[in-house]
């Protein structure tokens, strides 16, 4: 019993990892764009298609993929998001809100296009379970979890070092004030989406690396990117992080005492919880 | 000018300011007269909805907020002036976004010049006590040496002693050439340390006149500044 509860919190925690990058994504878009951005279920796939071509076409290797998941994501989420997005933030956050919902269809539509139903699979050598006691362990998940606290910890550098980082913290704090200290609110946007997107990306090839890669990827793990980013805290990066683990390792523990067609509802009730009782999040809102 | 919030509201109606390079004016009235508006309308958070804003003799009434702080206006609100999840030190860079060259340079003069800051660089500006953030505030103001300083109630909510502070870092900031409009609940004191007072009543602009004599006027003293 006690096995099995331990290989459900790693393997939780292995998935929180993961999920960490798409609802940190989704958290940097929103702190500095104050609206939710449900285009990233579509640019996960989208990443994640991206990291396939360079990985089983061009023959290149994981970290290369990940690169081109980052740029791909990061580039198409952005141009998108100027092109379609950015004349409806004006009206509120719902209308971009609904505006992200209809443009993912589009996009997911068009990897469904591009690429086609059928799933694909990664040219990756499959590794036997590390065993540690009773608890068997995928090298694959643990790299996929290093290779995601990577990503995290070069993003956090980035907004706590250089230039143009600090001003999206700026904007994220007090939008008006960023403007009126000159800073350049198209510009920060920009930014703000090609990283969170981007990131959004490299978590939807994670994901793929780790279940299948078709049109649906990303979409399948939507639910568990908002769970996350709402329970931590709309807007925070440590929020987005803290939800992930907490949606992560629900989800697999949820599997302990309901069958496991129904883990996502663990989403549902997580959101449901924590807008009961602490509407902020676990962390807070805001806070990149 | 006249200027509101929504598209009926209006809070200024008749309003007019002139500020010669150089010039330290104080805006005073009542509650509601529009003051803080007038300082939002010149740095451009708020669109005109008639009149006009010349800054060099350029009308400046539709360009962003944005362009203005290029043009040398810095605006220090009186509520959210400062970044709170940013440390002072990286507050004070965002002040300086303009200039980022000097951005070192400056923050050293201002360090040296406001040694709390120095002290609290690595803070969060949010766990700031209200003075210390007002200082801040100004202090990011000033990292790109502003033609025009607008400031919308400095000394409000701070302890006598630490507004006496701000009001004499206010005048020298004067004394070194940076023109200065502000907006004071503290009439007295502001019009003190002013060379014209302005009176605002009802978005309308009532008197224009050398500090010293508004702050002399009985009528004046009876109406605004409390006896």
């Amino acid at each position: 019993m006690i096995a099995t509860f331990l290989q459900a919190l790693v393997n939780g925690a292995l998935a929180g990892a993961v999920l960490a990058l798409p609802a940190v994504g989704f958290n940097t878009v929103y702190a500095v764009l104050r609206f939710p951005n449900f285009a990233v279920a579509s640019l996960a796939t989208i990443g994640a298609y991206a990291g396939w071509v360079v990985n089983a076409d061009l023959g290149w290797p994981a970290p290369a993929s990940l690169l081109a998941a980052f740029v791909v994501a990061g580039s198409v989420g952005a141009f998108a998001d100027a092109l379609c997005l950015k004349p409806l933030r004006p009206l509120g956050a719902l209308v971009a809100a609904i505006g992200s919902v209809a443009l993912d269809l589009v996009l997911q539509n068009a990897a469904r296009f591009a690429f086609g139903n059928n799933p694909r699979g990664y040219d990756l050598t499959i590794f036997r379970n590390w065993r540690l006691g009773p608890i068997g362990i995928g090298p694959q998940e643990v790299e996929d979890a290093v290779l995601a606290v990577i990503a995290m910890a070069a993003v956090f550098l980035m907004l706590r070092t250089t230039r143009i980082g600090k001003t999206m913290r700026a904007v994220a704090d007090n939008a008006t004030l960023a403007e009126s200290k000159g800073i350049d609110p198209a510009r920060v946007a920009w930014a703000a989406n090609f990283v969170g997107l981007g990131l959004t990306g490299i978590g939807g090839m994670l994901v793929a690396l780790d279940t299948s890669l078709d049109p649906l990827t990303g979409f399948r793990v939507l639910l568990s990117i908002f769970a996350a980013a709402v329970v931590g805290g709309l807007g925070s990066i440590p929020g987005a992080v803290a939800g992930a683990f907490v949606v992560g390792i629900g989800e697999e523990m949820s599997t302990l005492l309901i069958a496991p067609t129904y883990r996502t509802a663990m989403g549902f009730l997580a959101i449901l919880i924590v807008l009961s009782f602490r509407p902020g999040g676990l962390i807070g809102e805001r806070a990149i | 000018m006249v200027c509101g919030y929504g598209a009926t509201d209006e809070i200024l109606h008749a309003a007019e300011i002139a500020v010669e390079a150089g010039e330290l004016i104080a805006i005073i009235g009542p509650n509601g007269a529009g003051k803080s508006t007038l300082l939002k309308a010149i740095a451009g958070m708020l669109c005109l909805k008639r009149g006009t804003i010349q800054f060099d003799g350029r009308a400046i009434e539709r360009t962003s907020a944005r362009e203005r702080a290029k043009m040398g206006i810095a605006f220090v609100p009186q509520e959210a002036n400062v970044f709170p999840r940013m440390t002072v030190s990286e507050n004070l860079e965002m002040g300086g976004y303009l200039e980022p060259r000097e951005t070192r340079r400056k923050m050293a003069a201002l360090t040296e010049r406001f040694p709390l800051l120095g002290e609290k660089r690595r803070a969060q500006a949010r766990t700031l006590s209200g003075g210390q953030r007002q200082v801040l505030a100004m202090a990011m103001a000033l990292m790109v040496a502003p033609r025009l300083l607008l400031l919308d109630e400095p000394s409000a909510g701070l302890a006598p002693r630490a507004a006496d502070e701000l009001f004499a870092t206010i005048g020298a900031i004067h004394r070194e050439g940076t023109a200065i409009v502000m907006v004071e609940q503290n009439a007295l004191a502001a019009l003190a340390i002013a060379e014209r007072g302005i009176a605002l009543v009802d978005g309308r602009t009532v008197r224009n006149e050398p500090a010293r004599a508004m702050a002399e006027d009985p009528e004046m003293r009876r109406l605004f500044l409390g006896g």
